[in-house]
């Protein structure tokens, strides 16, 4: 399998009040193509910041971002723009469908950005929302609103799903019907997209293929699971 | 599929976008009405004054058939008209008329409204269509008219306008027309009779028509450029007495001045609704961007350029904001500026009068929208600016620890919570609680401004009828012999004065102007700045404050003046500054006057004895009540009542709008802070006075500051507006500044109240559960 993502010495710094706060310091480490990964820490390990930052949304304070060749931590704010429209769909804990669109206008609206999305009704259907296509977000429970999130990511047929706490406001029923439409996800498309789930939730490692363990904004190890279990054999 | 968003919020939040839709229609639609109005004003009356060939000078003195061709064969003159003017008034029934005789009408021509148009041959008479109008009398009646006790029947042969009588009054002292009991009417000179020849020049010949002179010629030029070198060669004639641009004329010039007086409330009032119409606009887009943060990150983290996020929230504001535009742009023409028009030409006589439109009103809607492209621009970049990770992070205020610990340390610990939280949350949020404060300053200023103008307007008739105008009747004299003068003393009191004009040297200029000559013993009071009366000495003369400013004059310095039409100059001291709410001239008495050499001729009597206004009296031209005049000017302070109401209307309007969107985007702010307080376990209650507290303190600040500013504002319209001839002084009862404090006050709290609604509607688990 070939090398997606390298991160190179990433250090990302926020600045508090007169304080300088590292929440990545140093952090290295890859992950290839086709890949189901999981990034597990406690809160405060520099989960989300991770994330964000491979997702196009903040930018580094210091090291390298290469993802499919291209070195995404050198864009500019109008080549991120361009790589989180075109390379990346993220998944939020909360959602963040929009409340004044339905179901399918939801999905649709990726037509905006994307040149070659897929049918929003058909990726509807997938996620098991069909019958729902002209609901409002607030006529939905939340598993289903992370439903419209994920339909809403897949759409855009990205390369990379980047999944914050999918499962952090759902029980654990619902969370693992989400989970499964994520590796659902990953192993289409001949097994060439790449899904990275950040959580705190340990168990959750046990189905992936590859683990990123973060404490401190420091990675701790990252493992590749030989064997990985599937959904139905964790006990959650 | 953001259009569709964009359409769905706009239904969702219906309350916010009308008020963005209503702000812009309001300030539209008021600066669009009352620039139309002025505008409508302005162009109806050039039109009319271009088309009926107004003249562009007048010339005085005495003029036969010969001067007239002499005149006309002159360099740069087009035409030339011939007009006596009856120095009486002629009395139709109860009510009074001015006579005039032309011998053509190429200058100041007729607009005939029905009937026929002007004739030599003609033995009828032209009649005023005011007049004819509101006394009911058509083309063919015959009237019957008695000059100086002549009696004569004639047939109206025409109901006409005339551009040189845009606005005429029965004389001097009466300020606002009545066009139901004065009117006017033309005839040919071939219909002048031997009677009133001989009323004219004393002399009774049979063949009169030979000695018509006329006191007046119009003179039409071709061009206004060339008036001054007219002017040079005429004023060698020996029978030009005065020579006037028609400028100068009472009917241009008060016509003029009207108009001025409108320019001033367009500046003040439309600048002010237009400002905090924008200013609303601002506060509810910042609080739509505000609210919708989070959607801006996920359409960021979607892979929106910020760009399309930008227009995207252009679109809610700049769409409605067109709409309301040209709404605002039609109704404003259509419905206030063809009004007021109309309502002026009550008074003003203008025919086919209605309201215009220029390109400012349109530049002014595009500035308007301009400012609600910008204001959601600079809010919307605020949050675009920031990366998609921290956008969707929830906002924190910016809280500067030192500055709030002092405060906090010295003053905190004897504060109630709500005082606390409420002097935190101001600090924390300068640029919203300014807005607010400058909107409701806006509105306290427009209420005080408008109360103030009523009070103004009261003050000057208290002023006027009360303390200068101290008589029952005026009677002004015409045409009198002495005998007629003492019978009328004997019977009416010696209480007369003289206006005389004359011309005064000021630096190079010489500049026109009249003396009030008064020897009415307090009939007619000259009063001091502070409304006193003034007992006149006899040892110089008084001049207006006023003309004084105007002119850098004070007591003490000395004045070079002649009387109009004579060369000899008399010096004269100024001993005192008197003021005149109407008149800016010259006051002496009598004893100066004669201590000239100058002979006293009264002009007007002063009477507290009954005088039967429709009787002729020998020796008397016209007589006024002061009833009458009182009337007159009631009439028109109702007009102005209307203004102030439309004004108050929209203050209270726009007020209302700014402190509901100040309070909305301060709850929407505080929604997190308030469901948490809700959970600790305050009462609905307790969290509803701290958020009114909150607007009720910017509220009384806004007070405190809107009433001095309140004050000037109105002291400028004043200034301004009124031209150099009126002297008005801003004038606001203490009942008006406490009627707008508790109107802003009340308003604020009643806005606040209903906003509490709100709180109730707090569900703590969503509020707190988003902000996580």
């Amino acid at each position: 399998m070939s090398e997606l993502i390298k991160f190179k010495d990433v250090t990302k710094t926020y600045e508090v009040g007169e304080k300088k706060f590292k929440a990545l310091d140093k952090c290295s480490f890859t992950i290839n193509k086709g890949e189901f990964v999981v990034i597990l820490g406690p809160s405060g390990a520099g989960k989300s910041t991770l994330l964000n930052l491979l997702g196009g949304m903040d930018t580094v304070t210091s090291g390298k971002i290469t993802v499919n060749d291209s070195i995404i931590s050198e864009y500019n704010n109008k080549e991120l723009t361009r790589y989180r429209a075109e390379n990346v769909g993220f998944i939020f804990q909360f959602y963040n469908i929009l409340p004044s669109l339905t179901v399918y206008e939801n999905v649709e609206l990726v037509k905006d950005i994307v040149k070659k999305p897929k049918n929003a009704k058909t990726v509807l259907k997938e996620v098991g929302l069909g019958e729902h296509l002209n609901k409002f977000p607030n006529q939905l429970s939340g598993g289903e609103q992370q439903r419209v999130a994920i339909a809403r990511a897949i759409a855009k047929d990205p390369d990379i799903i980047l999944a914050d706490e999918p499962t952090g406001a759902l029980d654990s029923k619902t969370g693992v019907e989400i989970l499964k439409l994520l590796k659902k996800q990953c192993d289409s498309n001949n097994g060439n997209n790449t899904v990275i789930i950040v959580t705190h939730n340990t168990l959750i490692a046990d189905i992936a293929d590859r683990v990123i363990r973060l404490k401190n904004g420091k990675v701790e190890s990252s493992t590749v699971n030989r064997k990985p279990k599937s959904i139905d054999e964790v006990k959650w | 599929m953001l259009k569709r968003k964009m359409l769905r919020d706009i239904r969702n939040n219906i309350s916010q976008y009308i008020t963005i839709f209503l702000m812009v229609l309001i300030g539209i639609f008021a600066y669009t009405g009352i620039k139309a109005y002025m505008l409508g004003m302005d162009k109806s009356a050039k039109i009319y004054y271009e088309e009926n060939n107004l003249q562009d000078m007048d010339l005085y003195g005495e003029f036969d058939d010969d001067d007239i061709e002499e005149i006309s064969k002159m360099k740069h003159v087009e035409n030339v008209s011939g007009k006596i003017s009856l120095p009486s008034l002629a009395s139709h029934k109860d009510n009074k008329l001015s006579i005039y005789y032309i011998n053509n009408n190429d200058v100041s021509k007729f607009y005939v409204i029905d009937g026929k148009k002007f004739d030599i041959d003609e033995k009828g008479l032209w009649l005023d269509s005011y007049y004819a109008d509101l006394n009911n009398i058509k083309v063919g009646d015959k009237i019957t008219i008695n000059y100086e006790g002549y009696e004569f029947k004639k047939k109206v042969v025409g109901l006409i306008d005339v551009p040189d009588l845009v606005y005429y009054v029965k004389d001097d002292s009466e300020v606002f027309p009545a066009h139901k009991s004065y009117g006017f009417v033309y005839m040919s000179v071939n219909a002048l009779d031997k009677e009133i020849f001989t009323k004219l020049s004393g002399k009774e010949l049979d063949d009169y028509e030979k000695y018509i002179r006329y006191s007046s010629l119009l003179i039409d030029l071709d061009s206004k450029d060339n008036r001054k070198t007219f002017k040079e060669k005429i004023i060698e004639l020996d029978n030009v007495n005065a020579c006037f641009n028609s400028e100068d004329l009472l009917s241009y010039d008060s016509y003029q001045r009207e108009m001025d007086e409108g320019k001033t409330y367009v500046g003040v009032f439309s600048g002010l609704f237009i400002f905090i119409a924008l200013l609303s606009v601002v506060t509810t887009m910042t609080r739509v961007v505000r609210k919708d943060r989070t959607i801006i990150g996920t359409l960021k983290a979607l892979g929106y350029s910020d760009i399309r996020i930008a227009i995207h929230y252009l679109s809610y504001g700049v769409f409605l904001s067109i709409i309301a535009a040209v709404i605002g742009i039609v109704l404003g023409y259509f419905l206030m500026g063809n009004f007021f028009v109309k309502m002026e030409m009550e008074y003003y006589v203008v025919p086919n009068p209605k309201a215009y439109i220029d390109s400012s009103t349109y530049l002014v809607a595009i500035l308007v929208i301009l400012g609600v492209v910008i204001a959601t621009l600079l809010s919307t970049y605020k949050v675009l600016i920031k990366n998609a990770a921290e956008t969707l992070r929830v906002e924190r205020p910016n809280v500067k620890t030192t500055k709030v610990n002092i405060i906090e340390r010295k003053l905190f610990k004897h504060l109630s919570f709500s005082s606390r939280w409420n002097i935190r949350d101001i600090l924390r949020s300068k640029a919203r609680t300014i807005m607010g404060l400058v909107g409701i300053v806006g509105c306290m200023i427009l209420l005080v401004a408008a109360t103030g103008m009523n009070d103004t307007m009261k003050n000057y008739l208290n002023l006027e009828f009360n303390i200068i105008n101290n008589y029952e009747y005026k009677l002004n004299l015409s045409n009198y012999g002495e005998d007629a003068l003492k019978e009328l003393k004997d019977k009416y009191g010696d209480n007369t004065s003289k206006s005389q004009l004359i011309e005064f040297k000021y630096n190079d200029d010489i500049i026109s102007n009249n003396i009030f000559v008064n020897d009415s013993n307090s009939s007619y009071r000259i009063v001091d700045s502070n409304d006193k009366e003034i007992k006149l000495k006899d040892d110089g003369i008084y001049i207006t404050r006023k003309l004084a400013d105007k002119y850098n004059l004070k007591v003490g310095d000395t004045i070079e003046w002649r009387i109009l039409g004579t060369n000899k100059y008399y010096i004269s001291p100024i001993i005192g500054l008197s003021k005149d709410p109407q008149n800016q001239n010259i006051v002496m008495t009598k004893e100066y006057y004669e201590s000239l050499d100058l002979e006293y001729i009264p002009d007007s009597l002063y009477t507290n004895k009954k005088v039967n206004v429709g009787k002729h009296i020998d020796g008397v031209g016209s007589i006024q009540s002061i009833d009458d005049i009182s009337k007159g000017i009631n009439n028109m302070l109702s007009t102005m009542m209307a203004m102030i109401f439309l004004i108050i209307f929209i203050a209270i309007l726009l007020g209302t709008v700014i402190i509901y969107n100040m309070g909305i985007l301060s709850f929407t702010e505080k929604n997190y802070q308030f469901a948490t307080l809700k959970v600790l376990g305050f009462s609905d209650k307790k969290i509803s006075k701290i958020f009114i507290e909150q607007n009720l303190w910017v509220a009384i600040l806004a007070i405190v500051i809107g009433l001095p500013l309140g004050y000037y504002t109105l002291s400028y319209i004043f200034y301004a507006a009124l031209g150099d001839a009126y002297d008005f002084e801003a004038y606001i009862s203490l009942l008006s500044y406490v009627l707008s404090a508790i109107g802003t006050f009340v308003m604020t709290m009643l806005v606040s109240i209903y906003l509490t609604r709100k709180i109730k509607k707090i569900d703590m688990v969503t509020s707190l559960k988003g902000n996580e």
